[in-house]
């Protein structure tokens, strides 16, 4: 049962805040004068937050966490948005995802608990939410859709790659 | 209230989310130069429209006043038109009447009113005292008659038509022959010619002329053929029907006739009285 308390949760804001914008934020990759591949470790925080918390409040912290880092990326607003749009949709990402018995009381949402592939699944989603809206807040207007579709196709898979093996060096199996 | 929290409670997530959002939206387009460019592009032909929108629901709204100002201004311009004006012209012509040495004149009208079909048919003309329209006065039309004039005014008068129950015209044959003109009240098409003498050879076909001995139409103006006859019993004279060879309650163009030695006519009658 660690890593659902009030402290691991706040050791884990720091911790990927000072991945992503000290450490991924150096990263972005693109070709023709045009960056398409950022990455993104800031799903992997909201995916992280204990299945039982009241789903106001993950909308709440995620926002936070997207202030925050905005506060670093000089974008005010834009990572907010996009963080609070992934806390809002992680209930429903949730609720189709949900085993066939339902979740245990105070079930870490990594794999510990449940399957490997309903992690996969369950991040990759949050990864597909939170890059869309934060290209569509980027862009700012639906003229600019073919850009959003293509950053989002590069980034996502590489952000839920990097996500993954973030979570497997924070909290190593066995 | 206790629904009011409910809805909170139940929805807490998309409220917070909704109210993040629109707090996000505003630092993106407070603090992101490009992204207020945007939105203040955006707002802008938005508001643009925004205001034609309102602009035509102002003119929808004074479209009550604007169409006043519009018929006051189009019954201006058809009261400058020709048919609102009274015709002062006068187009007269004038006939020889040889076989009495009478002159009428002839006073062009048109028929600008009608009655519905009934029993009595009168109609209106535009000509009246003014052109020296005065009552008795006989109307013709291009071919056949159309009525007697009844009551004029200064610029119209009534007619009454010949297809009225109360209209009796002198009507007779080639063969002299003549008789009394009147209408059974049913059939436009067709009149009655009464008190043509039993002895008198009648074939059918023959001309139905005006006799002018009521000094009302000039004599000889067609106004129909014989279609058959009928003798009456005891009376020593035979019924005439006479299809009319115009339709009186469907003319458009008439001619006022005017007799001009009526007066001398009519005191020859007073005397002989």
């Amino acid at each position: 049962m660690r890593g659902v308390d009030l402290v691991s949760n706040a050791i884990r804001f720091a911790i990927l805040l000072f991945l992503q914008v000290f450490i991924f934020r150096q990263i972005s990759l693109g070709w023709g004068g045009a960056e398409y591949i950022f990455v993104f470790v800031s799903p992997l925080f909201v995916a992280l937050l204990p299945l039982r918390t009241p789903r106001p409040l993950v909308v709440f912290i995620a926002f936070l966490f997207g202030l925050s880092v905005d506060l670093f990326y000089e974008t005010l607003g834009v990572h907010a948005a996009a963080a609070t749009f992934a806390g809002y949709a992680r209930q429903f990402v949730l609720a189709i995802l949900e085993p066939r018995d339902g979740y245990k009381v105070k079930a870490s949402p990594d794999g510990k608990d449940l399957s490997q592939g309903w992690w996969f699944r369950y991040l990759g989603a949050l990864a597909i939410a939170y890059t869309l809206f934060y290209f569509s807040m980027e862009a700012f207007s639906p003229v600019f859709w073919w850009q959003i579709v293509v950053k989002t196709v590069f980034t996502a898979p590489i952000s839920w790659l990097l996500c993954l093996i973030v979570v497997a060096f924070l909290r190593p199996r066995l | 209230m206790e629904q009011i929290l409910r809805i909170f409670f139940n929805n807490g997530s998309f409220i917070t989310f909704a109210g993040l959002q629109l707090l996000c939206v505003y630092l993106i387009i407070n603090f992101n130069s490009k992204q207020g460019e945007i939105a203040a592009e955006t707002w802008s032909v938005r508001a643009g429209s925004v205001k034609s929108v309102v602009g035509t629901f102002q003119d929808y709204l004074d479209l009550r006043e604007e169409n006043e100002i519009q018929q006051a201004e189009i019954a201006n311009l058809r009261s400058q038109l020709e048919n609102a004006l009274y015709d002062t012209k006068a187009g007269v012509d004038s006939i020889d009447d040889q076989r009495y040495q009478q002159r009428f004149r002839l006073l062009a009208t048109n028929v600008v009113n009608r009655s519905p079909f009934k029993p009595t048919n009168t109609c209106v003309i535009d000509r009246g005292t003014a052109f020296g329209v005065q009552p008795g006065q006989g109307v013709v039309g291009e071919h056949g008659l159309v009525g007697i004039v009844d009551l004029p005014t200064a610029n119209y008068a009534r007619v009454i038509s010949i297809l009225n129950r109360a209209a009796r015209i002198s009507a007779g044959l080639r063969n002299d022959a003549f008789g009394t003109l009147l209408w059974e009240g049913k059939d436009p098409r067709r009149m009655t010619l009464t008190d043509i003498p039993d002895f008198m050879t009648v074939v059918v076909g023959d001309t139905v002329f005006t006799t002018g001995y009521s000094n009302v139409f000039p004599t000889g103006v067609v106004i129909g053929t014989v279609e058959s006859s009928a003798e009456q019993p005891g009376t020593g004279s035979q019924d005439l029907v006479v299809r009319l060879i115009n339709e009186p309650l469907h003319a458009r163009n008439a001619f006022v006739v005017q007799d001009l030695l009526k007066e001398e006519i009519t005191s020859l009658n007073n005397n002989r009285r």
